[in-house]
């Protein structure tokens, strides 16, 4: 049994490394499918960690009127974090926004010179909501609007925030919609390859497949050579985009932090090597025994 | 014991067998002589369902061959050893190696290959040669490790295709006397020739075909008449 493992494996391996030229062509398309798979996953990391990093970011803001009364406004405020789906209500009063306004812009002699000219206080009461879930705040403004207090509320401050994150998500699901149909293609055109490759395999071995079928070979003992063979393309693939994944990613994800602190990409799938690198080498394998696996059907006859 | 009835294969528009009713006893040596065309190969290979017929059946100890699922053709193969004209051995392999592949393709442990080749190569008189490959072999050399690799799974039946059509008389002759020397310790051997010297030496049952049918049985003491 070892035994018969050892040649299966030693003729898989002797099939890979004869075609030289031929496994080079086919490794090297296999490859560009996992790292293509690798940078849609990398695209996927960043644009969940922009969104996120927005949707923390997203908050209503209400401004009241001036004449609306405090007792309004906190009435306003309680039957906002009487809603389910609110998280947090934050109330600024006239005067507590006029002292971050003063506070903001301490150092603005115009600024302050203006503010003491005025009489009244022109900056407005307002609260500051916070949803439990970015899907949320869309139903959140609708229940504001449908208040019965809206004739007291000067503007509901939330549409800007949702454009952006729309936009983000639009644009990331765009490019990983086109990724993976790209990906889609490519592994296609890798499994033909791969399976051209084996199919000349096949061809190049008819005397000794022929040889084995008349002397009683079992089925599993001719065909799976053919797999491992398959097999290789996917292991050799990996360790190629891995090798070109990694120092590529390092490269980038110092550029990546500039633009977006707070993402480490090389941090993150360095963590998650332990995933990756498998998830990586299983679809490799996948592609290349899938690829032999209609090769030996179609041409390999018992 | 095997049995072939009504069997006929049609090759698109080409009729190979046509109706051939046959049996074959254990033990018997039978010559199945013809010209090219007759259906001499293509009633081999029906028999190791090497192809499938297109009506009729064969029946090798009791069961109707067709009715073998795929994995169990193997099986089916190693009960019977086939040569052939061209030989089919691996160039890049020596005698014992050659053998030895027989084996392992059908898993064998490593102690059997060991113990069991040499006494196969003992068998055709190739002790000497273990380490030979082919293109260092005359061509009755390499007809008789043909044999002994045939001979490997120790086959019930032996079918051989023309085994003589690439060699001299002196040759022949050897492969032949192989061919006896086997059928005598029991295994059925169905020979498929031109050769008419051969078939009167051997003189034991002579199959004729022709167009697909068979023309004459000649059961005992036969001789090759066309």
């Amino acid at each position: 049994m070892k035994k018969a493992f050892k040649r299966i494996f030693k003729t898989g391996w002797l099939n890979f490394k004869r075609n030289r030229y031929l496994s080079m062509g086919t490794t090297g398309i296999m490859t560009l499918v996992l790292l293509l798979f690798s940078g849609l996953l990398v695209l996927n990391y960043v644009s969940g960690q922009i969104v996120t990093g927005l949707e923390e970011k997203v908050d209503i803001s209400i401004y009241f009127k001036g004449d609306a009364s405090e007792a309004q406004i906190i009435e306003v405020k309680q039957s906002l974090e009487a809603n389910p789906e609110v998280a947090l209500v934050k109330y600024t009063s006239k005067d507590k926004a006029l002292e971050e306004f003063k506070e903001r812009h301490a150092g603005d002699a115009l600024i302050q010179q203006s503010l003491a000219e005025l009489e009244d206080n022109p900056l407005q009461a307002s609260l500051n909501i916070k949803a439990n879930d970015s899907n949320q705040y869309t139903s959140i403004v609708s229940f504001i609007e449908g208040n019965k207090f809206r004739p007291i509320i000067d503007k509901i401050n939330f549409y800007e925030n949702e454009t952006v994150i729309n936009r983000v998500q639009g644009i990331s699901k765009g490019i990983g919609n086109w990724g993976l149909i790209v990906t889609i293609i490519l592994s296609f055109v890798a499994v033909m390859v791969t399976f051209n490759t084996i199919r000349l395999t096949i061809y190049n071995q008819k005397n000794e497949i022929e040889i084995m079928r008349l002397v009683g070979g079992s089925n599993w003992h001719i065909k799976a050579p053919y797999l491992i063979e398959g097999a290789f393309y996917g292991v050799f693939a990996t360790i190629i985009a891995l090798v070109i994944f990694y120092p590529a990613l390092w490269f980038i994800s110092s550029k990546v932090g500039i633009l977006l602190p707070g993402i480490s990409l090389i941090g993150y799938f360095a963590s998650n090597i332990y995933q990756f690198v498998p998830l990586i080498l299983f679809l490799g394998v996948l592609l290349g025994v899938i690829s032999s696996w209609i090769a030996i059907r179609r041409f390999l006859k018992i | 014991m095997i049995e072939i009835k009504d069997l006929t294969k049609i090759f698109e528009d080409f009729t190979a067998l046509d109706g051939v009713d046959l049996e074959i006893k254990d033990g018997e040596f039978v010559s199945l002589v013809g010209p090219s065309g007759s259906g001499k190969s293509t009633l081999m290979r029906l028999m190791t369902r090497e192809l499938t017929p297109t009506s009729g059946e064969v029946i090798i100890d009791g069961i109707n061959i067709a009715d073998l699922s795929v994995s169990e053709i193997p099986l089916l193969r190693r009960k019977i050893g086939t040569i052939f004209q061209d030989f089919k051995l691996l160039s890049n392999k020596n005698a014992f190696e050659n053998v030895a592949f027989a084996l392992e393709v059908s898993g064998a442990e490593a102690e059997e290959i060991q113990e069991d080749v040499p006494k196969v190569l003992n068998i055709v008189g190739l002790s000497d040669k273990v380490k030979n490959f082919p293109h260092q072999m005359s061509g009755g050399e390499r007809q008789r490790l043909a044999i002994a690799r045939a001979l490997i799974h120790r086959p019930r039946i032996l079918l051989a295709d023309e085994p003589t059509g690439n060699l001299d008389m002196l040759n022949s002759y050897d492969v032949v006397k192989l061919l006896m020397k086997i059928n005598e310790f029991g295994t059925t051997v169905i020979l498929a020739t031109h050769n008419r010297e051969i078939v009167n030496t051997v003189g034991q049952r002579v199959i004729s075909m022709e167009k697909g049918k068979v023309i004459r049985d000649q059961n005992q003491q036969g001789k090759y008449i066309l």
